[in-house]
């Protein structure tokens, strides 16, 4: 019998384990910790909080893997939202995944389609950023075609586990702690806290001004629309206000303008 | 709470799922074949404040459903002093802290004055 054709497909990088590599991602998100297992802890209380059993709270931290996404759905399940409005707020709240994603590509793209797979599940904003200085700037450990994929693996890997027993232990003693504690209340805290690093120049304070401005005045929309169309007006405020910004900085001040039409 | 059955309820959890995997998936699974246009990446430098902003400010000042305005919501004092607590140290579990115990004080001081 003539010998089996060899199977056709692309050569794939050898993924045998590369332990120093694995052990450098861990090392690399490991001072995130200190703020993730709190954030977990509370994304656990939001669940039951909001009247989720703690399995269901569980279930849907263990399928979204992301604390905003599964924050604000518990925001808005508290608020009856249909689902249209969830599922079009999980996305708005995703959209800098497509930048992280876009930013990865050229370093993982080359993986097996499953590796690919597992390890956007696992990419969070720490790891996103921690992964792609260290692809960028990084050298030797974890920066070739395989050590890469390992990097991000093992600092994924470690804050999925301690941000699954968060939720987990969160969840179950939020179903323990009496209403007149006010535990909901962490949840738009938690959100608060997470706006003041993410307004860093005048366009980003003109988005959230205007976003949290119309999504008070817009809070009785029917549908609960109220934070769909405050996030577009925020987004779109910023950008006009900094393509604005960008135009006076390139052209002459009106008012040194001579002969010139308005 | 919406009332919907728990089938119903794992749907939108899977579809959420879905969202929150295929934003980070998409370009990474499409390695080279697709990217988005220049306007889109200058208007992604503004969703966090927006969207932040619009889900964190009417979520700390509604009291049972409703948005209150009122001087007497204890939460937008509580928020305020959560807000100047993450401006000063940038960190979210001090922001959380600061925002629930101020809540409690308030709400502790407001019942011995009624």
């Amino acid at each position: 019998m003539a010998p089996l054709p060899a199977p056709a497909v692309p050569p794939l990088p050898a993924l045998s384990f590369d332990r120093p590599a694995f052990v450098a991602g861990m090392r690399a998100l490991s001072p995130t910790l200190v703020g993730l297992v709190p954030f977990a802890l509370i994304a656990g209380v939001a669940g039951t909080g909001v009247g989720l059993t703690p399995w269901q709270t569980i279930g849907l931290s263990l399928l979204t893997f992301s604390g905003i996404a599964q924050l604000m759905v518990c925001q808005l399940l508290a608020i009856a939202s249909p689902v249209a409005v969830i599922l079009l707020a999980t996305l708005v709240v995703s959209l800098r995944f497509l930048m992280y994603s876009a930013a990865l590509a050229p370093h993982l793209g080359h993986l097996p389609l499953r590796w690919k797979l597992g390890l956007s599940y696992l990419t969070t904003d720490q790891g996103f950023a921690a992964s792609l200085q260290h692809f960028t700037e990084g050298r030797g450990v974890g920066t070739e075609a395989t050590g890469r994929a390992w990097y991000h693996l093992g600092g994924g890997l470690l804050q999925w586990g301690l941000w699954q027993a968060g939720v987990a232990v969160g969840a179950l003693l939020g179903a323990q702690v009496p209403a007149s504690w006010s535990l909901d209340f962490a949840v738009p805290l938690s959100f608060l806290a997470m706006l003041v690093p993410a307004v860093r120049n005048r366009g980003t304070l003109v988005a959230a001004v205007a976003g949290g401005v119309v999504a008070l005045t817009a809070a009785g929309l029917p549908f609960r629309l109220g934070l769909i169309v405050a996030s577009v007006a925020g987004i779109a405020a910023g950008a006009l206000w900094s393509a604005r910004e960008a135009r006076q900085a390139h052209r002459p001040h009106p008012a040194e303008q001579t002969g010139d039409r308005p | 709470m919406t009332a919907w059955t728990p089938a119903q309820l794992w749907l939108v959890f899977a579809a959420v799922a879905l969202i929150a995997l295929g934003t980070r998936a998409i370009f990474i699974v499409l390695h080279g074949r697709a990217s988005f246009p220049g306007w889109f990446r200058r208007a992604l430098a503004f969703v966090p404040a927006a969207v932040l902003a619009a889900i964190a400010i009417p979520g700390t000042l509604t009291v049972a459903g409703q948005v209150s305005l009122a001087l007497d919501n204890p939460r937008l004092w509580a928020g305020i002093a959560a807000l100047l607590v993450a401006w000063r140290t940038r960190n979210v579990s001090a922001t959380i802290a600061g925002g629930m115990v101020a809540l409690w004080l308030i709400q502790w001081g407001m019942g011995r004055l009624a």
